[in-house]
């Protein structure tokens, strides 16, 4: 009765949903012993707005202000997604000035979400400068889409069939200098960062994920890569004229941390090797498709009667869905942004279902975090670069 | 079994698990897209399977043990369309709150307490 067994109390630790560092809403129950982690439950659902119904209710083009919502660092890619999906549904051709445009956009996109990774996943790991550095060229791509798009994060910008609006005089020359100034940020970052010893020893060998568990998972994007597998959607798939373009796909071998922020470095030097390229040999011609404007279906004259004019608003002609389904897919930044898009025969869609690469890269996490120290899940948390507006949509 | 012969085929990479209601009244449906990862591919086969199940007590075997990536992605489509998958290892609602009623993406689906101002007559 007296005989004390020796029983080891966990403790359960609620990382809340509100964190000092950039992540959003995710709370994170973690039961530690002592400083490792057993094992953690992460819970998802503070951001949940129901993107995916409200998606069964809008036009296309009614629902593009709510896309750049999702991720909301990387906000081309999803208007790419988007405007991807009507488009190979209809099999609507994009001319090559639209679709170099995209590149671009999507490139700086990229670029523009990276630089916002790298700034809160150092200061999770305790360095506070890269933080500001990072905003210094976060402010200057912000000016580039505010000068081409209009908005500075939430561009309302590609339309189906091309993008809304040509870029305006003079871009094409800000662009070639920010990329010249951005290379020797990018310099000064390796020099700053990448063979810091402190860094090193926060980093390497950490939250470690094998080839065939990467694959097993369903990870995307630079979590893929870093573990050694070269899968990237922009050279599988070819889509957008990337294949005009000569890039490297970044990829390491080890699949711990320090590999994830090797890789994402490496893109970004990429993506500022194809804004070059692209810059220099972009075409000139129609930036948007305008045959997706041109409706000749006949209006229901039924519903134009006198009788019914208080029902309901009518919808303009709009870009009606083929009553197929489809699974488009690009490359963000954070991994495989999809959507399965279930078109009915009128202008909402049946079901939009949006595959988020942030969600799918979570699930990996309680099985990384064991066995590591408290200290380390931060950098685990970081290192797969989630953002719970695209997590719980 | 269906999974397990289409992993032996080499599908590694389970790319999206999704589930719609095919007809208000009719059935569920519950779709996975599988792709086949491997080195130095050039536009990779895929394959798209839909097990549909009915709409009063839909039941599907959970492939978690086959492709671990259906673990958050099966608790979502059971949260939002009500498919309870049979040995998942937490099945649970995941987006929306723990208490709530009702499966949300079913196109039957009456959201609580929400009034839409409609044009008056």
């Amino acid at each position: 009765m007296n005989v004390p067994s020796p029983k080891k109390d966990l403790m359960i630790v609620n990382m809340g949903p509100q964190h000092p560092s950039m992540h959003g809403v995710l709370r994170l129950i973690v039961t530690l012993d002592g400083e490792d982690v057993i094992d953690c439950e992460p819970i998802l659902g503070y951001l949940h707005r129901g993107m995916e119904k409200i998606g069964e209710n809008r036009t296309i083009i009614q629902y593009l202000p709510y896309v750049t919502r999702w991720d909301y660092l990387a906000t081309m890619f999803t208007e790419a997604i988007t405007v991807n999906g009507p488009e190979q549904l209809g099999n609507i051709q994009v001319p090559k000035r639209a679709s170099y445009i995209r590149v671009i956009l999507l490139e700086l996109s990229r670029i523009a979400s990276h630089l916002l990774w790298l700034g809160p996943f150092m200061a999770d790991i305790g360095a506070q400068t890269p933080f500001f550095y990072i905003f210094r060229e976060r402010e200057l791509v912000y000016d580039l889409f505010e000068a081409a798009t209009g908005m500075r994060m939430m561009h309302n910008f590609f339309r189906i069939g091309g993008v809304a609006a040509d870029l305006p005089h003079g871009w094409i020359d800000k662009c070639l200098d920010f990329c010249d100034y951005f290379l020797t940020r990018v310099t000064e970052y390796q020099k700053l960062i990448t063979r810091n010893p402190i860094f090193l020893e926060r980093v390497e060998g950490v939250g470690i994920v094998g080839a065939e568990e990467a694959i097993n998972w369903g990870l995307s994007g630079p979590m893929l890569r870093a573990s050694g597998v070269q899968w990237d959607l922009r050279k599988v798939d070819h889509y957008e004229s990337y294949d005009e373009f000569d890039w490297e796909v970044p990829w390491q071998k080890e699949g711990d941390s320090l590999a994830r922020y090797l890789v994402r470095i490496g893109e970004m030097t990429e993506s500022i090797k194809i804004i070059q390229q692209a810059l220099e040999r972009i075409p000139g011609g129609p930036y948007e498709n305008l045959e997706t404007r041109h409706f000749d279906r006949e209006r229901d004259p039924e519903w134009d009667d006198f009788e019914y004019r208080f029902i309901s608003k009518k919808t303009s002609p709009t870009f009606e869905l083929p009553k197929q389904e489809l699974y488009v897919r690009v490359e963000a930044p954070k991994g495989e942004l999809g959507i399965f898009l279930i078109g009915d025969q009128s202008s909402f869609p049946w079901r939009w279902k949006i595959r988020p690469p942030g969600f799918i890269n979570l699930q990996i996490l309680p099985q990384l975090i064991k066995r590591m120290k408290l200290a380390d899940i931060m950098t685990i948390l970081g290192s797969i670069d989630i953002i719970m507006g695209e997590v719980d949509r | 079994s269906t999974a397990v012969i289409l992993y032996v085929y080499g599908y590694n990479y389970l790319r999206s698990q999704c589930a719609y209601d095919v007809a208000p009244g009719g059935l569920l449906a519950s779709v996975y897209h599988l792709t086949r990862i491997e080195y130095g591919i050039d536009q990779p086969e895929e394959v798209c399977i839909k097990v549909f199940a009915p709409r009063k007590k839909p039941r599907i075997p959970s492939v978690f043990w086959v492709w671990k990536s259906a673990d958050f992605q099966e608790r979502e489509s059971y949260d939002m369309l009500g498919i309870s998958y049979d040995k998942h290892p937490r099945l649970k609602r995941i987006l929306m709150p723990e208490s709530w009623i009702g499966w949300p993406l079913r196109k039957d689906y009456i959201a609580p307490n929400f009034y839409e101002i409609q044009d008056a007559h």
